[in-house]
């Protein structure tokens, strides 16, 4: 986690100040604006590029998906042949070819004209060597927490990404981490699960021995730690951490979203009793 | 010319008064006393001293000063002398508390001097705040063109500008981190403070470093008549102040001290997630003086005060301040003042973390040594010579990071340690000029040097670093030097009217960076380097100046416009925690601009006393690289901002008081669209805070009764609700999914403080 541990200070900061506030829902009178293409592309290593293409809404507007089908959408490996994804559903571009890491990976994307491109690296796979858990008084009650052990490379510029379900639900936070203060080192990322204000209605499910656990494991292009640093930093509708703004991101041409070329590694574990 | 001539050719003999004014009780001396000698008349500096030269004749002097009475004698000035003038204060006997206007508690209409507010303890004691807690920089946020930088918070932008552009100085040494508890509390204990003086413009050449303010803060020197104790008991913090005499009238000492119990009270709320967390902080005042003869005076000062915040065993933060002040004052004449001061400051943090494999502190401060040596020269009737030099070294530690287990995850890593160096030679001169026109103007040449040790770096502009410049330590890597022009006028039109003007240059060195929109304990300080320039800003101002009803109210009226330079932002997902010493790699630069009119209009005698603020200001950036390169409003920027203060004296025991403040809301950014990332609603951004948060306003209420006033024991009980008809202010408003139907995107506002009463006792003896 190491640098997170900003996040959660200033986490903690909010808490303070919202144990004494009280929240009400208001209506805010936002402007509309013209829609924008939201590109979201990944790609992985066990040879899968799959290419989701919508549009921004208004944001007093329920957000339904409104993929984008015109589109023409295209993957080149460097050095290797340019791949076409094909349209699976409204909005939804997909294909399966062999994926080599450690490699330059280029996305275009054409939509009536206009063209989005972005270039990604997939680093090379940093295996985990253990996942398991301990207890932590962190915030209120002792929280089982998910931990994952794996062994830094020694070339700096290593970062990380991971994602956690409980029982098949997905924990809807977003974990990163880079090798900034830990370049070769033994690494152990703690999923903390930052728990519900709403202690009484919380939908996010705590951990209990006998749970199963499924995490998975990115090694990210420090472009994409980069974007999702600051989509969570700055554009998930709070300011308390920055100023607000749109992530940082790798897609040339106009659009929002990212291109992400990453290995992945899937680990299931089940809490011991 | 007229000036020098008069020097030169004195039409009959002249002699000098000079002296030092103090309060009978204590001994402490009395800043900002007013001498009178038929139309002419002068004022203490900030050690009591005054000097004036009068033609050979017999007067009647008049001294006074806020909160004393007034003292008047028959001199028949033959030759020069020098006097040692005791004030009796006001609420020396009860049944004979004066009420009257007293010459001394206006503010002056003929100085040159402009966008200054003057405040004592005796005048913010009524004030209520926020659990009670007294407070100068809550209470200076009512005045005109000074704004909260948030609710319940300490912090506070003059005149448009950022919070760092505010130079705290505590007995001179700059206080870096001015504020508790996230901001909710200042680190001035009010009980060891003895006057303040804010400057909004026209600063004086003195001072340097800041852009939009001074806050000059000057500590107690301690009662040198006898032992005394006073204190206080409050919700959130006990306070404890012991004073006396080393040597009765020559030497004493004063120590001030303040914890709170702020981590009790929190286990109060509501949220059991706040338990097992440790939050308090305390100050420590302490000052020491010793009047060595009639020339020469030493006055030793400190401060110290500590944050701790603990999150279980995971998680801990301290943070404080320590200054330290030697000064000497010598009189070398009785036209001729100088002080010379050595000051220290330190601002640091630690975090410690203990996390499993990571376990570490990192460690960061700003570290001042800094001399200063001044005269003031007393040169005749119509002039007023300060002259002095400067020299401040910095140091900054950014970062360091120390893993407690060397087989764990985290490497040690230092951030290059930066050195700079600060010199400013000044003179400035109040030139007396008619009768009708006072000036003064002078000069401050700043010369700022960039220390070397470590690498500095270029950048393109991506801010990607193109190359590497290695220095030597302690070379010079850059010299930026920089004249500040001051300069300030007043005209007289009658004894009650006046109207002033001036221009100021400032200029700022070292600046803060912070990525969160409130303040916190972590926010970095950086001195200019070779790609962050000097922060500059010119300042004019007009202001018109009026007294009524015998002095019993005065109107200002002050109107500026602000122009700055190289002002720093940072670019969209930013990170000023970054291991790297290339720090401006995530920062961007642009200018800015402010200006608005400011009005106030202040009762100060009778038994309603009080004020009604109004500024209407502007507030602009525009920075290359946000907002489309388009000037945008600062977040600071408020259009209106309303603050009605008003203080009753019952009867001599109770004493009811109220404020109520109006504002315009911050300017904020809102979202212009939404979007599905993973399974993240996230939010399309298209203008730098194109939005206003909803306008806020409240009304504090209060209540002293004093107990038992004896000449031996007084006490007194203090009552007060702050937000009193509960208006539930918009702290934030942060978007977010709804919690039964995700799709639909909530806007929350959140409040903090509704209808918080609070109660202290106080007790001297």
């Amino acid at each position: 986690m190491r640098l997170n541990y900003f996040k959660i200070f200033f986490w903690l900061l909010v808490v303070l100040l919202t144990a004494t506030s009280c929240e009400k829902v208001i209506n805010v009178q936002l402007k509309d604006t013209e829609k924008k293409y939201v590109i979201e592309g990944i790609i992985t290593n066990n040879g899968r590029a799959k290419v989701i293409i919508t549009q921004t809404g208004n944001v007093s507007d329920p957000l339904v998906f409104n993929g984008v089908t015109n589109a023409s959408v295209t993957i080149t490996p460097t050095g290797m042949a340019t791949q076409t994804l094909q349209a699976t559903s409204a909005g939804i571009y997909e294909a399966n070819f062999l994926v080599p890491a450690e490699r330059n990976y280029t996305l275009q994307v054409s939509i009536g004209g206009q063209q989005f491109s972005a270039s990604c690296y997939m680093p090379s796979q940093v295996p985990v060597d253990t996942v398991f858990t301990t207890t932590e008084q962190f915030i209120g009650d002792p929280q089982i927490l998910p931990n994952i052990l794996y062994l830094d490379p020694v070339k700096p510029g290593n970062a990380y990404k991971q994602a956690l379900w409980v029982n098949g639900v997905k924990i809807r936070q977003i974990y990163i981490s880079n090798d900034e203060y830990s370049n070769g080192r033994q690494c152990n990322d703690r999923l903390y699960i930052i728990p519900d204000e709403d202690e009484d209605n919380s939908t996010i499910p705590v951990i209990k021995p006998g749970d199963t656990l499924t995490i998975e494991m990115n090694c990210i292009d420090p472009v994409i730690y980069k974007y999702w640093f600051s989509l969570q930093r700055s554009a998930l509708g709070s300011n308390e951490q920055a100023t607000p703004a749109n992530p940082v991101s790798n897609i040339q041409g106009g659009a929002l979203g990212y291109f992400s070329a990453h290995t992945i590694e899937t680990i299931t574990y089940k809490v011991p009793r | 010319m007229a000036c020098f001539i008069s020097i030169i050719l004195p039409a009959q003999h002249k002699f000098t008064l000079s002296g030092t004014v103090k309060a009978r009780a204590s001994g402490e001396t009395i800043i900002g006393a007013t001498i009178k000698a038929g139309n002419e008349g002068t004022t203490t500096n900030e050690y009591g001293f005054f000097s004036i030269t009068l033609p050979a004749g017999k007067y009647k002097i008049t001294y006074g000063a806020l909160g004393f009475l007034v003292f008047e004698e028959e001199l028949n000035l033959d030759a020069s002398v020098t006097r040692q003038i005791f004030l009796d204060g006001k609420n020396v006997n009860l049944e004979n508390v004066v009420i009257n206007s007293s010459t001394s508690t206006r503010r002056s209409i003929s100085n040159p001097q402009m966008g200054v507010e003057k405040l004592t303890t005796s005048e913010i004691k009524n004030i209520p705040v926020l659990f009670g807690e007294k407070d100068i920089l809550k209470t200076i946020q009512l005045l005109p063109g000074v704004k909260s930088a948030g609710e319940g918070n300490s912090g506070f932008f003059v005149r448009g500008g950022s919070g760092d552009q505010n130079l705290i100085l505590l007995d001179e040494a700059p206080v870096y981190n001015a504020s508790h508890l996230l901001g909710f509390f200042s680190t001035f204990n009010s009980d060891a403070i003895k006057d303040m003086a804010l400057y909004k413009g026209g600063m004086p050449a003195q001072y340097g470093g800041r852009l939009s303010s001074v806050l000059d803060i000057k500590m107690n020197d301690g009662n040198n008549q006898e032992h005394q104790a006073s204190g206080g008991i409050g919700l959130i913090s006990s306070k404890l102040n012991v004073e006396g005499p080393i040597k009765k009238g020559k030497a004493s000492y004063l120590l001030t001290g303040r914890r709170t119990y702020a981590d009790q009270f929190l286990r109060l709320a509501k949220d059991s997630a706040i338990k097992n967390n440790t939050v308090y902080f305390y100050d420590l005042n302490t000052k020491i003086n010793y009047e060595i003869d009639k020339k020469n005076r030493l006055y030793l000062s400190g401060y110290f005060g500590k944050d701790v915040l603990k999150l279980g065993n995971i998680f801990g933060i301290n943070w404080g301040n320590a200054t330290g002040t030697l000064r000497w004052n010598h009189v070398f004449n009785d036209k001729l003042f100088s002080n010379t001061s050595l000051i220290f400051s330190n601002y640091n943090y630690q975090i410690n973390i203990k996390a499993g494999a990571d376990d570490f502190t990192i460690t960061s401060k700003i570290e001042d040594w800094n001399i200063k040596n001044e005269y003031q020269w007393y040169a005749n009737n119509k002039n007023t010579v300060r002259f002095g030099i400067n020299a401040i070294h910095h140091t900054i530690t950014p970062g360091n990071v120390t893993a407690k287990d060397t087989s764990g995850s985290i490497n040690n890593s230092n951030l290059q340690n930066r050195y700079s160096f600060e010199n400013a030679a000044y003179i400035s001169n109040y030139w007396r000029a008619s009768k009708k026109i006072n000036l003064t103007y002078g000069m401050r040449l700043t010369a700022f040097s960039i220390l070397g040790g470590g690498n500095f770096f270029n950048y393109n502009a991506d801010g990607d670093v193109t190359d590497t410049i290695k220095t030597q330590l302690n070379s010079i890597v850059k010299t930026w030097i920089n004249a500040e022009p001051r300069i300030s006028l007043s005209y007289i039109i009658n004894p009650q009217v006046s109207v002033k003007a001036a221009y100021v240059r400032n200029v700022q060195n070292l600046h803060l960076l912070s990525n969160s929109t409130s303040s916190s304990p972590t926010d970095k300080w950086v001195a200019s380097t070779n790609v962050i320039k000097l922060e500059i800003s010119d300042q004019v101002s007009v202001g018109y100046y009026r007294d009524f009803a015998e002095g019993n109210y005065e109107l200002t009226v002050e109107t500026y416009y602000k122009n700055m330079l190289n002002q720093i932002d940072y670019r969209d997902g930013a990170n000023i925690y970054i291991n790297s010493d290339a720090i401006e790699s995530q920062l961007l630069f642009g200018k800015g601009r402010a200006y608005g009119i400011e009005w106030l209009l202040k009762k100060k005698s009778g038994n309603v006393t009080g004020w009604i603020s109004y500024t209407l200001a502007k507030t602009e950036k525009k920075i290359n690289g946000i907002n489309n390169n388009k000037w945008y409003n600062a977040r600071q920027d408020r259009t209106h901002d309303i603050a009605i203060v008003a203080s009753w004296q019952v009867s001599p025991t109770w004493n009811l008081s109220a404020n109520w403040i109006f504002y315009t809301g911050d300017a904020v950014t809102f979202p212009a669209g939404k979007y599905k990332v993973e399974d993240f609603t996230v939010f399309y951004y298209t203008e730098r805070n194109g939005y206003r948060m909803p306008a806020y306003h409240r009304l504090d209420i209060g209540a002293t009764k004093i107990l038992k006033q004896r000449k031996k024991f007084t006490s007194e009980l203090n009552f007060s609700i702050y937000n009193a008809y509960a208006r539930e202010n918009a702290y934030a408003i942060n978007f977010r999914e709804n919690k039964t139907n995700p799709e639909i995107t909530d806007a929350v506002r959140f409040s903090l403080f509704k209808l918080v009463p609070s109660i202290s006792y106080n007790f001297k003896f």
